[in-house]
């Protein structure tokens, strides 16, 4: 089990901002500035951050990453975890409430409350999961690296969820592999020497692809 | 002031409170509620997507502007509906099977409301034959469809297959849109439009209404 301590998973305002389409060089109108600060008191007041790890072995993990046999010919990661040093399947969540909070905002019409509240959260997890990243192994550089995105098919969660179990944490799968509370993230860990994680992006499916998240991880080798 | 400018600028400064005073006091002045929607929330919620489409204003603050509209919405609805007075066109939104995220399936219901639309939300998880049906019971001419995972994408084929399969295409037009979809998807299911987000999606009805 891993614990985060809400402070510590509170996202930096200028990323949740960037999320919301707002840049960093502009001057943020006092009404969204009070926004944010109401929307990360809920957040707080709200979340329930929960994480389980679990070291695998690299042949484990090959296993794992076949899935249900719907992966890309080739996917980054394929290349990546037999380089590994070590590896660690991870899940993380903030928990029932937050998603709750979300929708029952949107049900009362409160919109950007809503929208703001949602912002923080996705970039809570992500701060959680960056957390987890600079924990697992400090001598190397370690990614996560998550079913549904480079060319790893999203049917791979049922694997790890297999291995790691992460409904002890209240987290469930449902039948098109999404988990529940939306607000959650699970994949594989992989630490290693920092070039292990350099690839091109110019696999057949990057064309496609609107998270740009390969860019991020590149700035960070 | 005039009273429909007034409410059109708190709609702009996103005062629900104010509009809801505003828009109670238009309608005991028996101002035609046609106009109330025309030339007061309308007009308001026009001018904050003008601004959002010039950066001058915000995803936050079009969202506030949206609740504000949406607090004159509500006492004007029954009016409108008592007079027969008819909205730009049904849309029948949701998230498709499988999927629970709808925060980006909300935002662009908020939009199209704000711009004057007819916004029946089925939510999440929705089947194919649900959207269909829907559409066809309440007579909406769009169906718009959310999803974010790849898996769930196929769904949205599903819909417009059983529009082409009863002949709707002539009445019923299809619009996708989420994170997992793209234009030459639209495309290569048949889709009527790919929508990339909530202004994208009011920029494109307002063109074809």
């Amino acid at each position: 089990m891993v614990t985060f301590s809400i402070n510590e998973i509170i996202p930096d305002r200028k990323v949740v901002y960037q999320s919301q389409g707002i840049k960093q060089e502009v001057s943020v109108p006092q009404k969204i500035t009070n926004l944010y600060d109401y929307s990360l008191s809920l957040f707080t007041k709200n979340v329930e951050p929960k994480g389980l790890i679990k070291e695998i072995s690299i042949l484990e993990f090959s296993e794992i990453f076949q899935g249900n046999g719907e992966n890309e010919e080739d996917a980054p990661v394929q290349h990546i975890f037999p380089l590994a040093d070590s590896l660690a399947l991870f899940a993380l969540t903030l928990g029932k409430t937050i998603s709750d909070t979300i929708s029952d905002l949107f049900n009362r019409q409160d919109f950007a409350l809503a929208s703001m509240l949602d912002s923080i959260a996705s970039a809570s997890a992500d701060k959680a999961a960056s957390i987890a990243e600079l924990n697992f192994r400090k001598s190397s550089k370690t990614f996560l690296y998550c079913p549904g995105y480079c060319g790893w098919h999203i049917s791979g969660q049922q694997q790890i969820f297999k291995k790691l179990e992460p409904e002890r944490i209240g987290i469930s799968l449902n039948n098109q592999f999404l988990m529940i509370p939306l607000k959650s993230i699970s994949g594989v860990l992989i630490a290693g020497d920092k070039e292990i994680h350099n690839f091109d992006n110019d696999f057949t499916f990057c064309a496609q692809c609107k998270t740009f998240s390969c860019i991020d991880k590149k700035d960070m080798l | 002031m005039d009273i429909l400018q007034q409410i059109s600028d708190q709609i702009d400064l996103g005062d629900d409170e104010k509009v809801h005073e505003l828009t109670t006091t238009a309608i005991e002045q028996k101002i035609p509620v046609k106009k109330i929607l025309d030339e007061g929330l309308l007009q308001g919620m026009n001018i904050v997507g003008q601004k959002f489409k010039e950066h001058k204003l915000f995803l936050p603050e079009v969202l506030m502007a949206a609740k504000a509209m949406n607090a004159g919405m509500e006492l004007i609805k029954p009016l409108l509906l008592s007079d027969s007075i008819p909205m730009k066109a049904k849309v029948v939104i949701g998230t498709v099977r499988g999927d629970l995220h709808d925060i980006g399936k909300n935002l662009v219901g908020v939009m199209l409301k704000g711009a004057g639309f007819e916004i029946i939300d089925l939510g999440n998880d929705v089947t194919p034959e649900k959207f269909v049906e829907t559409a066809k019971t309440e007579g909406a001419e769009f169906i718009g469809m959310s999803a974010l995972l790849t898996t769930t994408m196929p769904v949205m084929k599903e819909v417009v297959d059983q529009i082409r399969k009863e002949n709707l295409e002539e009445k019923i037009q299809t619009l996708i849109g989420g994170a997992a979809v793209s234009r030459s998807y639209a495309e290569e299911i048949g889709a009527t439009a790919y929508c990339y987000d909530g202004s994208n999606a009011v920029e494109y009805l307002n063109s074809i209404v």
